[in-house]
């Protein structure tokens, strides 16, 4: 369980891709198992557990009232945020929120609303007075690399389940929030000199860049992030985005499943 | 006085509680060992609607040196809500409650764990409620005998953490969300139930002596019922449930 010296690491992973092989023994483009539940916890008004290779995580959505931005008086909100707790792996410590697990949250939060799927107009009760905000946390519980695609999942099937409490609130009936498309992502990592899929955590510790994608249901870009040090070229970011387009669409496929239509 | 709302009825004509639970009944119990692959070890329990996971690592080295003791190790230990696991949501982070509870769930687990094993290292021990419904400190301490016990920490017991209380006057066993905001006390233990000793132990509220015995009495009995579910877990984790 102890974490391996990186260089011995690094020095692996780079022997191994010269014969194109990973560390875990998948494939290049090969994902680890994706197992989802959905709307599993109490109090939360829609939840969702990822369960990703050694990875996992929860994501709850809770709703709020409040007053809509001045300059968008008939429009809701949305937040997403992403906590890396000391629960999830050794490396992480306690305290304030790290760079690491803002650009997360901040991440899966661009692929969500960039996305639309959340009518932020269906969100307004009052014009210029009482709106709902939505507030998606989402909870690492392990980190066993690729927690990025995890809480992506997490936060949009969590999301596909939520029912907007308004009978607590005193504002009309429960009702189920409307969610259009399903925004999925998909993370790629240079290791050993080329990118790969769905990084393990030794990948992630023993590799260089990493690239984010998130697809929409017609295949359209939401969201991009390119992390850590170094390069890429044009044709590379070719090459990974056909596969994030099959990756996603199995996803998606996975998100519906769960709603049972 | 907890909550203060005497006039909430809390029983049934029949003496039984509004979930259909008789007095000295508690809710389900369910737990699961070695749920989180990143973690040593690691529990999952759901008690009622409550869900806690608990995350074990180390021992490790402790760091910064000032924490570290030369005769044993230090137990770090972090209880913490989840957003979306209350009613309101609650912002991230600690506040005076989750401190506080962090304290006596350490004090409670330092109890038990052979810490003089391991001088100069760190156990850390994360609890994380991720729903709650009255007790959430109980089955944090619950969750985390189980995986210190799946880290393989050598511990003296395991230690149980189970709450009964009072409602309407009647001594009751381990209290749900209901009865915890409108009943009139609320008796939290943590009960190694091989040794029958106590290492967790809170009170607020109204209760006579003859009371205080009565709740006592159901947290052993519940304690002991608990336990046989831990040690299952265990079982089912380490050798396929075989006895």
């Amino acid at each position: 369980m102890a974490a391996p010296v990186p260089s011995l690491l690094r020095q692996e992973l780079e022997r191994l891709a010269e014969s194109d092989q990973r560390i875990d023994g998948r494939g290049r483009w090969d994902r680890r198992e994706v197992q989802l539940e959905v709307d599993i916890l109490y109090n939360a008004e829609g939840s969702a557990k990822v369960t990703w290779g050694d990875t996992v995580v929860y994501a709850g959505v809770k709703f709020e009232l409040r007053t809509p931005w001045p300059d968008r008086p008939t429009q809701g909100s949305l937040m997403c945020g992403a906590e890396l707790r000391p629960v999830a792996h050794r490396k992480y410590e306690p305290g304030p929120p790290s760079p690491q697990s803002i650009e997360l949250g901040r991440v899966v939060d661009r692929g969500i609303r960039e996305s639309g799927c959340i009518d932020m107009e269906a969100l307004c009760i009052v014009p210029g007075e009482k709106v709902w905000g939505v507030m998606i946390d989402i909870h690492v519980l392990s980190d066993g690399g690729n927690i990025f695609d995890a809480c992506g999942l997490a936060a949009i099937a969590a999301l596909r389940t939520a029912v907007v409490p308004a009978e607590r609130f005193d504002v009309g009936e429960d009702h189920v929030l409307a969610v259009k498309g399903t925004p999925v992502m998909a993370s790629f990592q240079r290791v050993g000199g080329r990118f790969v899929y769905d990084p393990s955590e030794d990948e992630e510790t023993g590799g260089e860049e990493r690239i984010h994608i998130t697809l929409g249901n017609e295949e359209h870009l939401h969201s991009l992030q390119k992390g850590l040090k170094g390069a890429f070229t044009p044709a590379e970011f070719a090459e990974i985005l056909e596969v994030a387009r099959t990756h996603c669409g199995e996803l998606r496929e996975l998100v519906s499943s769960m709603e049972g239509n | 006085m907890m909550g203060g709302y005497g006039d909430v009825k809390l029983l049934n004509d029949d003496g039984t509680r509004l979930d259909g639970r008789t007095v000295d009944e508690m809710r389900p119990v369910e737990i699961k060992a070695g749920i989180l692959p990143a973690a040593q070890g690691s529990a999952w329990v759901k008690h009622g609607l409550n869900v806690a996971v608990v995350a074990v690592y180390g021992p490790m080295e402790a760091h910064p040196r000032k924490i570290q003791r030369q005769d044993r190790a230090v137990l770090d230990v972090r209880y913490n809500m989840a957003p979306f696991s209350t009613s309101d949501r609650i912002r991230p982070g600690f506040n005076r409650r989750s401190r506080e509870i962090s304290k006596v769930t350490a004090e409670a687990l330092e109890s038990v764990v052979l810490l003089e094993r391991y001088p100069r290292s760190k156990i850390r021990v994360e609890i994380e409620i991720l729903a709650a419904e009255a007790g959430t400190r109980c089955v944090g301490i619950t969750a985390a005998s189980v995986a210190l016990a799946d880290a393989g920490i050598p511990m003296r017991d395991m230690v149980v953490g189970i709450a009964s209380g009072k409602i309407q006057d009647t001594v009751v066993l381990d209290l749900d969300k209901a009865e915890d905001n409108y009943g009139q006390a609320d008796l939290p233990m943590g009960i190694c139930p091989n040794t029958g000793e106590l290492v967790f132990l809170q009170m607020d509220g109204d209760l006579s002596i003859e009371e205080y015995n009565l709740a006592t009495e159901y947290n052993y009995k519940a304690a002991a019922e608990i336990h046989e579910i831990m040690v299952a877990a265990l079982k089912e984790r380490y050798d396929g449930g075989e006895a």
